[in-house]
């Protein structure tokens, strides 16, 4: 068969050596891996147990502690040390608590991973590094294989095309185009595949807003999400690459699952509610429903676009008595950024919590979670329930304005008067 | 018989059955229990309670589209393999169908209408190579496509576990 290939199958048919295309089951050897520090003792104990004192190649492992970087137990200070000593007897890079952050967001922000590159990593959202064109994908219980060998199976997936289109209207952001995408399609359409993103849309879009589209789609089971590298994201990469790149775009005449339009000027703040990320009501359709939590942050929404916006909301008003906001930007850089620009002090004045860069509340709902009965409201990854916490509450997601005007009024709010009252996206 | 052809009854289930919860309790997984005979205590607790008690070796969980869906948690995976039974389904999201590999369990992920096939307790049998699925009862079957050679090699070895094993051996061996 002939047929063009999209980026994932040509990303794939460079690290094989051979053109592959979807279907197919291949053993690709990843350029970089990943491992978070909720994992990193497992993976290397089952290492262990099967006698495992090499890896294939230490240089390509990052070990990151982003899921609980400030310890809050006995128990997990002693699981950072273990790290530690992990990192040091295998002579693998450790991103430490305090030196870099969320693991899906600072090695785009470096130059670690770089267009065309294909990365496993021990987490799902290793997607947001499609940002920048880089091919991510998931392996869980395998991962102490792809540590000791180098790689592990993969069956190429089939792409659904994205096309973008439009501008997103005034107080609508990424995130509720990217929770819209999700919740507007037949999971089917997902599920396996990787979910490629272009069209005229793309151009206007950031590469905090790209990450936040290629966040999304795993939750409804897609493999990978990635974006055309453009002219935009070569300008981002080039002023940071720490290694050669192979960007990619798809050929003209790819195979895809499907193609689908999103024209992001017909998107209204969405609000998902219980129990799945995927179902998504505008948020004019549940306003005035009281909350009691709200955070702001993860590797969907924490970055300084993110916090920007929600500054912008919070700037000289107050959280609401009986609401706690918890605000979490997701690297050093971003927080460090923030508060040059002046946010953080937003935040605290407006009586909210700012906390160490990371995943935040939402890897778990360890830290800073909710109760059995209590609502919340935040711009974290998933809201199944148990996610942030009790079992018993309730979760919706939102984007960062959405949050931030609730957390306000103590109740789902449209972030959009709000937003108009700051002048939002006026020139200064 | 092969140990990749399962005979026995069939439990049906609908749609859409979560991994955590339907499956199997979130607790296993944050306390990464992965012991066979500890998770086949628990299979099915929040659908079908009755589960662990009545199935027997050789029956095979016939799942509607998206079965084990959400975060890919291995432990209802082992829990099934624990049981003995095996898995086709309309679809299994690939986190979780990596998962069944992964635990050994013998599975069909792609068999569009199989559930429609049975009926609760219908004698079925399925070859797990030739992927093929019938209904002994109602004397019908279909196929579906095959696993490749290397996931079918994984199923034989017994999982993730054993594969890993003959790969670092022949590492050490080369």
């Amino acid at each position: 068969m002939s047929g063009g290939q999209t980026i994932a199958e040509k990303i794939l048919s460079r690290i094989c050596g051979r053109r592959v295309r979807a279907g197919e089951i291949v053993m690709p050897e990843a350029e970089l891996i990943t491992v978070h520090d909720w994992y990193t003792v497992n993976a290397f104990r089952t290492l262990e147990e099967f006698g495992v004192t090499r890896l294939h190649d230490a240089s390509r492992v990052l070990l990151v502690t982003d899921h609980e970087p400030l310890a809050v137990s006995p128990q997990a200070f002693a699981r950072q040390q273990a790290v530690r000593v992990i990192a040091q007897r295998f002579g693998v890079a450790h991103r430490d608590a305090g030196r870099g952050g969320l693991g899906h967001v600072f090695p785009i922000e470096e130059g670690i991973v770089v267009p065309g590159m294909f990365v496993f990593s021990y987490d799902p959202h290793v997607t947001n590094y499609g940002a920048i064109g880089v091919l991510g994908v998931a392996v869980l219980t395998e991962i102490p294989e792809v540590l000791a060998c180098g790689s592990a199976w993969l069956q190429v997936p089939e792409t659904l095309r994205v096309e973008l289109t439009g501008q997103l209207p005034f107080g609508v952001f990424a995130r509720d185009a990217a929770q819209k995408l999700i919740g507007a399609h037949d999971a089917a359409l997902f599920e396996d595949a990787v979910v490629e993103f272009g069209g005229p849309g793309l151009a206007a879009l950031s590469i905090d807003a790209r990450q936040t589209f290629c966040n999304t789609p795993v939750e409804l089971g897609a493999v990978s999400s990635v974006v055309e590298p453009d002219a935009r994201c070569m300008a981002y990469v080039k002023a940071r690459a720490q290694r050669p790149m192979h960007p990619v775009l798809p050929d003209q005449d790819a195979t895809y699952r499907a193609r689908i339009m999103l024209d992001l000027s017909a998107i209204a703040p969405q609000v998902a509610l219980p129990p799945t990320p995927d179902n998504v009501v505008d948020v004019t359709e549940v306003v005035g429903r009281p909350i009691g939590h709200a955070f702001i942050g993860s590797c969907a929404s924490g970055m300084l676009e993110d916090l920007r916006v929600a500054a912008a909301v919070l700037r000289g008003r107050q959280v609401a008595p009986g609401v706690r906001l918890i605000v979490t930007p997701a690297t050093q850089q971003v927080a460090a950024d923030a508060a040059a620009e002046g946010l953080i002090e937003v935040f605290m004045r407006a009586g909210a919590m700012v906390t160490a860069p990371g995943c935040g509340v939402c890897a778990g709902g360890r830290i800073g979670g909710v109760a059995p009965g209590e609502v919340s409201i935040g711009t974290g990854t998933r809201n199944e329930p148990g996610r942030l916490g009790a079992h018993e509450a309730v979760l919706h997601i939102a984007g960062p304005a959405t949050v931030a005007a609730s957390a306000v009024l103590g109740s789902i709010a449209d972030p959009r008067p709000f937003l108009r009252e700051a002048a939002w996206g006026m020139a200064a | 018989m092969s140990e990749l052809i399962l005979r026995g009854r069939a439990w049906v289930y609908p749609d859409n059955v979560a991994i955590d919860g339907d499956l199997m309790a979130l607790e296993w997984a944050l306390k990464r229990e992965t012991r066979p005979e500890v998770l086949k205590e628990h299979v099915f607790v929040g659908l079908d309670p009755e589960f662990p008690k009545r199935a027997q070796p050789g029956d095979i969980v016939v799942g509607g589209r998206r079965f084990a869906q959400g975060n890919a948690h291995i432990q209802g995976m082992i829990g099934l393999k624990g049981c003995g039974v095996g898995l086709v389904a309309e679809s299994v999201p690939i986190g979780s169908f990596r998962n069944a590999l992964a635990a050994g369990l013998p599975v069909l992920p792609r068999c569009p209408g199989v559930r429609a096939m049975f009926a609760n307790a219908e004698e079925i049998e399925v070859d797990f190579v030739a992927a093929r699925v019938r209904n002994l009862s109602r004397g019908t079957e279909a196929t579906f496509p095959p696993l490749a050679d290397h996931l079918v090699a994984m199923l034989r070895a017994g999982g993730w576990g054993p594969m890993f094993r003959r790969r670092l051996d022949a590492m050490t061996n080369a």
